[in-house]
């Protein structure tokens, strides 16, 4: 039943990739078709969450296929909030084709029925997994603003004009987005990992063990804390950018290689 | 049909410009230019357009074949020095054609630069003199409204002229990529000539709130910050106030870089890596071309600008099918309203129309009143139809007498005060 859903919006996903895609191409009105089919798939997306955490009975977020799905819900979520208020088209061009690859990865991962480790089964577990997904989700959509900066910036430098890209938002629009994105991120990921060195602590008696999931997203604060801090210094527009990706990629090696390369207390299975 | 609309006349595509100086009307013969045309023998209303690009008389007439013969040969005789192959540059258009073709004209989709916003404001300015001479009716009247409207919609709903063309607008709209918006911004100009004041102009125009001016002679500087309400700054230390400005603008006739790649990365420091945009506008180069490698700055020199409005000019040509299809559509919408300005159908809506509502009103009376003998009923009826073919004569005598200067007039006040308008012609 839960797969269902995602399946079919899997292919909203995929007709919203293309709907902003020609949307950027035409260059007219607003992207209403592609937002529409953007949250048609976020409902979907919902309605699967909400199934899931039926069946597993409360917490929902048990195994990589529970991680996938939520990042996927969590960044659309988010992207059309923030849609709401800004108009980035450009944006949700590539939102939905990280939703889509997020979703199908869930898809594919999916084990059935997972029951939670009696150790986890705290109240801190979920005010662990809450900021740090969400966390996840505003760095990722961070992530698409600083690549849209890049673009932009080398449209402008090299002097080229590339029809699709005919759309995007100033630069100074984009770094600014992207600051205020890396400072809520930040905070998210703050408590994530403050509420997570708790649940830790609760649970196997240490706020701290060198897992690899906890030394990259701590290099990862690390570089988030010095984006931020730099910015009044003049680390602004390109290299901000680039710091924001570079993040992003340290986020991404973390959450994909503790649940695929180097299982720990994190992966999905909880080995 | 009895009237035809129709254009007569030569534009930069069927003329070169000695052909179109020639023919060209002074302003100052313009008013009784539109009234000789008026004249002509068969001419019903007449207006002139003549812009630097084209020279068009634009006309209402019976017997259109004569009139376009008449107005060829005022058009000659209006030449103090006549050109000798004048009919081989001349266009007719006649009817729908010609509707067509005033509103693309409006639309500026026949102007030399498409999109640009000009013609407009011209066409409007020569239907206003035509107009005010008397030359001008009910049909000029409705179709050159109807072009502007048209323009209007085409303006608004296509992309046609929203690029910039010119270097100056090429340099707005970048700024526009880097900033994300010029209000509190702050630009200095290089040279107070007048290219720069210019692009200055035109950065003010969308919402630069600073001008700082300098210029090798001082003087110059300070006249031109009067102008814009700017601050003139000596030239041997405009490097001082360089970081201050979020947009330069180089316009020197120097022969030497005024603005060298270290003096702009050291005003970046200073500027905490807030973005410059360089514009030069000089030839040569007033500005050190290493700028652009610098991090947040953005250097376009006139080549790079040019580059830009030749881009926005093939993107115009995209936009510009779009607003075929507005104007196909508008042309077919005006043509059924012309057709409909006739004589006897117009006699024939207003009968129905007032015999419609004689019948309803006479139907719903004799609801209520159920009780009358037949001769009543007769009376009543015959009553009513009295009432309405006496109402109805004195209109439809007047537009039987067809004169043929106001029949056009009396037919479109006819269809309007009595709402015999199709649904689709408002």
């Amino acid at each position: 039943m839960e797969l269902t859903f995602l399946a079919c919006s899997l292919i909203l996903y995929l007709l919203a990739t293309a709907g902003f895609v020609a949307h950027l191409i035409a260059r007219d009105g607003a992207p209403r078709l592609p937002l529409l089919l953007l949250a048609l798939a976020f409902a979907l997306d919902t309605t699967a969450l909400t199934i899931r955490a039926a069946t597993l009975g409360g917490f929902g977020i048990v195994s990589f296929h529970d991680q996938l799905s939520l990042l996927a819900w969590l960044i659309v979520g988010l992207y059309l909030i923030v849609q709401f208020r800004y108009q980035l088209a450009v944006v949700g061009a590539l939102v939905s084709p990280l939703a889509f690859l997020l979703t199908l990865s869930a898809y594919i991962v999916y084990a059935g029925v997972q029951t939670l480790p009696r150790n986890l089964q705290t109240a801190w577990l979920p005010a662990h997994v809450a900021p740090a997904f969400l966390g996840y989700a505003v760095f990722a959509v961070a992530f698409c603003i600083s690549l849209i900066y890049l673009l932009q910036e080398s449209q402008l430098k090299g002097k080229r004009r590339w029809a699709m890209l005919r759309r995007l938002p100033s630069l100074e629009t984009l770094d600014e987005l992207n600051y205020r994105f890396v400072a809520w991120g930040f905070a998210l990921f703050t408590i994530g990992i403050i509420t997570g060195s708790l649940l830790a602590k609760a649970t196997w008696g240490a706020f701290w063990s060198w897992e690899p999931v906890q030394v990259l997203s701590m290099l990862a604060w690390l570089l988030y804390a010095v984006l931020l801090q730099t910015r009044s210094a003049g680390w602004r527009g390109r290299k901000a950018a680039a710091l924001t990706i570079a993040g992003f990629a340290l986020l991404v090696i973390s959450f994909f290689g503790v649940n695929l390369v180097f299982p720990g207390r994190h992966s999905g299975a909880f080995g | 049909m009895q009237h035809e609309l129709l254009i007569v006349g030569l534009n930069h595509r069927t003329a070169s410009v000695a052909v179109r100086e020639r023919v060209a009307l002074a302003d100052a013969q313009l008013d009784d230019a539109n009234r000789r045309v008026h004249a002509l023998e068969g001419v019903e209303e007449a207006a002139i357009v003549c812009t630097c690009n084209r020279v068009e008389v634009v006309a209402c007439a019976q017997q259109a074949d004569h009139a376009v013969d008449r107005v060829t040969q005022f058009l000659r005789a209006e030449q103090s020095d006549p050109v000798p192959e004048l009919a081989e540059h001349l266009y007719v258009y006649r009817g729908r054609e010609a509707i067509r073709h005033l509103f693309r004209v409006a639309s500026s989709l026949d102007s030399m630069v498409i999109g640009e916003p000009q013609i407009l404001g011209q066409l409007k300015e020569f239907y206003a003199r035509a107009a005010s001479v008397g030359a001008t009716g009910t049909i000029l009247h409705r179709c050159f409204h109807k072009a502007f409207s048209v323009a209007k919609r085409v303006r608004t709903e296509t992309g046609i002229a929203g690029r910039a063309v010119s270097v100056s607008s090429a340099a707005v709209e970048l700024a526009l990529k880097i900033f994300d918006r010029l209000e509190g911004k702050t630009a200095m100009l290089i040279g107070a000539g007048k290219m720069g004041a210019l692009a200055a102009r035109h950065l003010l125009a969308h919402g630069v709130t600073e001008m700082i001016i300098t210029n090798r002679t001082f003087d110059h500087a300070v006249e031109l910050a009067r102008e814009f309400r700017g601050t003139p700054v000596p030239f041997d230390h405009f490097v001082k106030y360089l970081h201050l400005a979020d947009i330069v603008i180089g316009a020197t006739a120097a022969t030497s870089f005024v603005l060298t790649r270290q003096v702009v990365h050291d005003v970046l420091r200073e500027r905490k890596g807030r973005p410059v945009f360089c514009i030069d506008l000089s030839v040569p180069r007033n500005f050190d071309p290493g700028i652009n490698e610098l991090g947040n700055a953005y250097l376009y020199d006139i080549d790079d600008l040019a580059g830009v409005t030749e881009g926005n000019l093939g993107e115009r040509a995209q936009e510009a099918e779009k607003a075929e299809a507005i104007v196909a559509h508008e042309v077919e919408a005006f043509w059924t309203w012309l057709g409909r300005l006739q004589v006897v159908p117009t006699i024939v809506a207003l009968r129905e129309k007032a015999e419609a509502i004689r019948r309803g009103e006479l139907e719903k009376t004799l609801r209520i009143i159920k009780d009358l003998s037949p001769q009543e009923r007769e009376a009543l009826d015959a009553l009513t139809g009295a009432i309405v073919n006496k109402l109805l004569h004195a209109p439809i005598t007047r537009l039987k007498q067809r004169d043929l200067r106001s029949e056009t007039f009396y037919l479109d006040a006819i269809r309007r005060m009595f709402d015999l308008e199709g649904p689709d012609e408002s």
